[in-house]
């Protein structure tokens, strides 16, 4: 317990001095705003182009995959939010010694080295996702009343997805001089993440929820919103979410273990 | 006065034959200089090009495999499943040649005050940067160009005339996309955030260049939003035309089309950063 208070108030902390450091360059936030409404924008066009031509995309709506893009947007807002700008200093942290400052604090490097860097401005995103997930919700077929209560935890899975996949991607850094290919690779593959797996073939849909759980992101979760999942399913993302867990632990300290200080 | 920025002082000499030498030297050297840099990572180099390969045409073919396989549809916009089929398959070839980040580097230059380093070289700085950016981009249009024609000894559908003409048109896309970005890039002498508005331009760009999907698939409502941008040069339009779906004047209107737009661009990349460079402070943002 006294270890959750801990890393409770040096969240609270971290949050605060981002607050403060954004606060400063408020044009920023105008910038982030807008740089989302188009990302938003584009993926409305793109299926509003698809759904001209017809009625239903394996199954799902337009309104469901609007409800899903609700979902998803939220779940990616809140990664974007706290998590997401720490991993591009991520090769700055191995490469530049960086690292070296952190392993000194009486704390979990990996805990700092994942919240130090903030886009608070991203919350807004958080609150355009709920309400397109709103405006969609009853035209989707979203049963509504207390199933609204399920969105948080399935919104934190997501988030939790998203963050043990793209610190699976970053470690790599320890090994590899460069790590852009690499943060590449992971934002190409992210495009997986922002269609509806029910549309992907069986083995590409198999590899989103096991090996690449691009698809836990947001539409698992609406599918686990709109129609619920087996117990099978459940028991699914849980492994998975664990396992990737492991993975990050394991190959974080074997990075550690390979870092030589700014001459990395 | 010439512009710095835009064209060095190998350019300024007059006419004669020694006055060509320092102009071809420079670039030949920056295209060199390019591609060394773009490959001294080799693994890197190809992951990137296999990611920037690899997964549009993924999802694009598992949109296809929805709504003709799943979905049990005959045709969508005119297009049979075949026909999508073959429309990613060609894009692909022309997605590789599109954009590139050099826009992003000259923003980073104005933003850091490295673009004084430049100034003082024999170099203009926006054709060095674009040439340095192209230099991959001419290796991959290589190969794609290769694979384009041996898949069409197999594959009627797509004729190596055709395929060559087409890559020309998408490599004076990139030319327009990087005269986009460095007119774009001249925000960077204004305001500290001027990347963002690339990031803006890339994600309008992904979807009506043809990327994504074909533009013919747009409603009619919808038309006007790749028609009046030149993007549909860079991807849809080579596509269309390799595949035989645009005759040759519909081509050769393209062609024209393209060369208006590189025009006009031309001016409005040396207007904006005539303008702009007076407000360079070179104190690195």
């Amino acid at each position: 317990m006294a270890t959750l208070t801990k890393y409770s108030r040096l969240f609270a902390t971290q949050v605060k001095n981002n607050f403060v450091r954004e606060a400063v360059y408020r044009s920023n936030f105008v910038t982030m705003l807008f740089t989302d409404l188009v990302w938003i924008a584009v993926e409305f066009a793109l299926f509003t182009v698809i759904y001209a031509n017809t009625d239903t995309l394996a199954g799902w709506t337009k309104e469901q995959v609007f409800f899903f893009l609700g979902i998803f947007f939220a779940s990616d807002a809140i990664n974007a939010t706290f998590f997401q700008r720490n991993f591009w200093q991520f090769s700055d942290l191995v490469n530049k010694g960086e690292l070296d400052i952190l392993l000194t604090k009486p704390v979990s490097p990996a805990f700092l080295a994942l919240t130090r860097w903030m886009s608070l401005t991203s919350i807004l995103n958080f609150f355009f996702g709920i309400a397109i997930a709103i405006k969609y919700a009853d035209a989707s077929g979203f049963a509504g009343g207390l199933r609204w209560a399920l969105v948080p935890v399935w919104l934190a899975i997501g988030v939790a997805a998203s963050v043990l996949l793209r610190f699976a991607f970053a470690v790599w850094v320890f090994w590899t001089d460069r790590s852009w290919a690499i943060t590449r690779l992971y934002f190409q593959f992210f495009g997986l993440a922002t269609k509806p797996d029910a549309i992907f073939p069986a083995a590409i849909r198999y590899t989103i929820m096991t090996f690449l759980p691009f698809a836990f992101i947001g539409s698992v979760p609406t599918r686990a919103l709109l129609w619920g999942l087996s117990p099978l399913e459940t028991a699914g993302v849980v492994l998975v979410l664990i396992a990737f867990y492991v993975f990050d632990v394991v190959f974080w300290r074997l990075g550690l273990r390979r870092y030589q200080s700014a001459s990395s | 006065m010439r512009d710095a920025t835009l064209s060095g002082p190998g350019d300024s000499l007059p006419g004669s034959k020694s006055s060509l030498l320092p102009r071809l030297e420079w670039r030949i050297a920056a295209l060199k200089n390019g591609f060394q840099d773009a490959t001294a990572y080799r693994l890197e180099f190809f992951l990137e090009v296999f990611g920037a390969a690899f997964v549009p045409a993924a999802i694009q073919w598992v949109l296809w495999y929805a709504l003709f396989v799943m979905g049990h549809q005959e045709t969508i916009g005119g297009l049979t499943y075949h026909q999508m089929l073959a429309y990613t398959f060609t894009s692909i070839l022309f997605t590789q040649i599109r954009g590139g980040d050099h826009d992003f580097e000259l923003v980073e230059m104005i933003r850091s005050g490295g673009l004084s380093n430049y100034l003082l070289r024999p170099t203009g700085v926006v054709e060095f940067v674009w040439i340095r950016g192209l230099a991959p981009k001419l290796f991959i249009s290589a190969v794609c160009l290769g694979i384009g024609v041996a898949v069409s000894f197999f594959y009627p559908e797509l004729s190596a005339a055709r395929m060559v003409a087409a890559m020309g048109l998408a490599l004076l896309g990139n030319i327009i996309a990087y005269q986009i970005g460095a007119t774009i890039a001249t925000l960077a002498f204004y305001w500290e955030e001027a990347y963002s508005m690339l990031m803006v331009k890339n994600m309008i760009v992904q979807i009506l260049c043809g990327e994504l999907l074909p533009l013919s698939l747009f409603p009619a409502s919808m038309t006007w939003m790749w028609k009046s941008t030149p993007f549909y040069l860079y991807v849809y339009g080579p596509t269309q035309y390799a595949l035989g779906r645009w005759t040759t004047g519909e081509f050769m209107d393209a062609v024209g089309i393209a060369c208006l737009w590189m025009l006009g661009l031309w001016g409005l990349v040396h207007l904006s950063w005539k303008l702009s460079i007076k407000r360079y402070l070179s104190l690195g943002g």
